[in-house]
């Protein structure tokens, strides 16, 4: 549009143009960065806090004042007390019985039908899907009573069986293995039963393996639903020596009048290990893992 | 190579039996059905039938596992004339609906500042913001019930109090305790609309951008008409996720305000209200009526939602 003679005159101020717009954009990355760690700060306090306090055994009685992030007086026996007091280590072990079955049959039940509907093909096969889909817009909330009542009936209740075998339905499950095992070649199957192998080693055989990725994925969702998860727990299981370990904090925490501050964050931060210990090696995976899981649905 | 052939050979005798197979089921549909038989039990076991007791045991009078007087509609009635459920019902939504509106808000524009940040910052924003979706409901509503203590000891009416805010009642003030509920409720879930809204926001087309930066575009029409459109069904997936776990609150409420929902039953839900019903008064009946209602109302906000946003990908 302009006329060439311009051009010399034009050079250095576009110069300075882009210059000023490459400053102000690394402005804006520092603010931008900025923004975030004040956020980061607002996400990681209540940890901090949590941790400090769970050693400071002058805020036993009392939440201190003002509020501190250093213990005043560190010690190990805010710890002790609630190892003594909550049977901390009881409660861990059982929700790790509980999760290590749920995930068995859960997984067990979801790769077999998700192979099934995705190779096999039987007749009905579109049938359960769709079943399987839809009972996942059934809300828990909604069965927990005549679910409840059944464990109740077959004397059931107070037991990892109430646990174990509601498991079998992990709809979800299923349609994640079946999306995943669609991904891989019929073929395989085909080739290797007229080679004369039974369906069943055909898929312990082949396709296990190959399903590795997409169980580690269920075994994570699993097994941070069943350590996290209270209401089942709450109405299934009845003696203390049972008890899972968001079910034992709870009760200690809900029928405590006393606050015991930095007790009760000892065993709530004790509580927490498991799974931050998770969190920190496996970070990646399990970020990726909820938001695949997200966008599935 | 040679096995396709193999394969290709092997379809011709089954073919031939094919009167057959239409009577018998073939070897494969056993396979089936017996690869799938775990899967069936558990939906009929725990879906199927619990749905249909359900709704038996709502028709009848309290107590029990089937096998008592039937009294029709009357559970019903009595959970739409009782006050406490209305209360319930409008405490779940008014937490619901908050919690999903700033949520979907807050982590869009979260997500939109981590994936302009620098890729090595990234990770570390995504790993930070992320950490307490992993943290129990039970661990987060125990330390919540510290940090936001009524009185100014509390932290963070320590730190309101810098700006001169007298210390406020937070989970113990009825004017306070929901919205206490739903910052508590945004920190633990914020990351993971992040983490979603990041994976989409990579999946949207650079050349969009870039035509978009040649045609002199600035930042927020860059946002305001590629990313916010491209990333509707997306957003319509949060919504409709928020709302339904949203509906389902029990486990906060129930450390925080007991069961009876306090303070005052503003923190009554409609979970906590079937639980009370249920386990503390012994009506099942009342109880699994109300989780029918309930069930009901999620199911329309489910279809509505999704009607909705059917219509508008049309436009």
């Amino acid at each position: 549009m302009t006329t060439t003679f311009t051009e010399k005159k034009v050079m250095p101020k576009l110069q300075k143009k882009v210059k000023s717009q490459k400053r102000s954009k690394r402005i804006g990355n520092w603010i931008l960065t900025l923004i975030l760690l004040l956020g980061s700060i607002v996400m990681v306090i209540p940890f901090i806090w949590m941790a400090m306090t769970s050693f400071d055994w002058g805020a036993r009685l009392t939440i201190p004042f003002p509020p501190r992030f250093w213990p005043k007086e560190f010690s190990t026996m805010t710890y002790q007390t609630a190892f003594t007091n909550i049977p901390m280590i009881k409660y861990m072990v059982n929700s790790l019985i509980v999760a290590v079955g749920v995930i068995l049959v859960s997984l067990f039940s979801a790769l077999f039908s998700g192979y099934a509907i995705s190779k096999l093909k039987f007749k009905g096969s579109g049938i359960v899907l769709v079943a399987a889909l839809s009972t996942m817009m059934i809300p828990f909330e909604v069965t927990m009573i005549p679910q409840y009542l059944l464990f109740d009936k077959m004397h059931l209740l107070d037991s990892y069986w109430a646990f174990y075998l509601p498991a079998l339905n992990y709809a979800f499950g299923t349609f994640l293995a079946k999306a995943f095992i669609d991904q891989l070649p019929g073929t395989l199957r085909e080739a290797a039963i007229i080679d004369g192998a039974s369906e069943l080693k055909v898929f312990l055989r082949v396709y296990l393996p190959l399903c590795i990725p997409i169980l580690a994925t269920m075994t994570i969702l699993q097994f941070l639903a069943v350590w996290n998860d209270l209401l089942w727990p709450l109405l299934a299981l009845q003696s203390p020596a049972k008890y899972t370990i968001q079910l034992g904090l709870a009760m200690f925490t809900y029928n405590q009048g006393t606050p015991l501050p930095s007790v009760i964050m000892a065993a709530t931060t004790a509580s927490l290990i498991p799974v931050i210990i998770l969190y920190l090696f496996l970070q990646r995976f399990i970020v990726e893992s909820i938001a695949l899981s997200g966008i599935k649905q | 190579m040679a096995r396709r052939s193999q394969s290709s050979l092997s379809v011709e005798p089954t073919k031939l039996k094919l009167p057959k197979q239409k009577k018998k089921l073939t070897k494969k549909d056993m396979a089936g059905y017996l690869f799938s038989a775990p899967l069936i039990v558990g939906i009929v076991g725990f879906a199927l039938y619990p749905m249909i007791a359900a709704l038996i045991m709502s028709f009848k009078k309290s107590g029990g596992l089937l096998g008592k007087a039937w009294v029709g509609f009357q559970n019903y009635s009595y959970v739409l004339t009782d006050k406490a459920f209305w209360q319930a019902i409008y405490n779940t939504f008014y937490m619901g609906i908050l919690s999903v509106i700033l949520g979907v808000i807050l982590s869009f524009i979260l997500a939109s500042l981590i994936y302009n940040a620098r890729p090595r910052w990234r990770n570390f924003f995504k790993g930070i913001y992320f950490l307490p979706n992993v943290v129990s409901l039970v661990a987060t509503s125990i330390l919540f019930t510290f940090l936001f203590y009524p009185s100014h000891e509390g932290l963070l009416n320590y730190v309101l109090g810098w700006f001169g805010v007298k210390p406020l009642g937070w989970f113990s003030d009825p004017s306070f305790s929901r919205v206490s509920i739903v910052l508590m409720t945004l920190w633990g879930m914020l990351g993971y609309n992040t983490i979603i809204f990041l994976a989409a926001l990579t999946s949207v087309p650079r050349d969009l951008y870039e035509a978009a930066e040649v045609d002199g575009a600035s930042w927020f029409h860059k946002w305001w008409y590629i990313t916010i459109p491209y990333l509707r069904s997306i957003i319509m997936f949060m919504v409709i996720i928020g709302t339904i776990n949203g509906m389902k609150r029990f486990t906060d409420v129930w450390l925080i305000g007991g069961t009876a929902g306090n303070p005052a039953g503003t923190l009554m839900t409609g979970v906590l209200y079937i639980y009370r019903n249920g386990f503390l008064a012994n009506q099942m009946g009342i109880a699994t009526a109300a989780s029918y209602i309930l069930f009901i109302i999620i199911l329309i906000l489910t279809i509505l939602m999704m009607r909705f946003n059917r219509k508008s990908n049309f436009d």
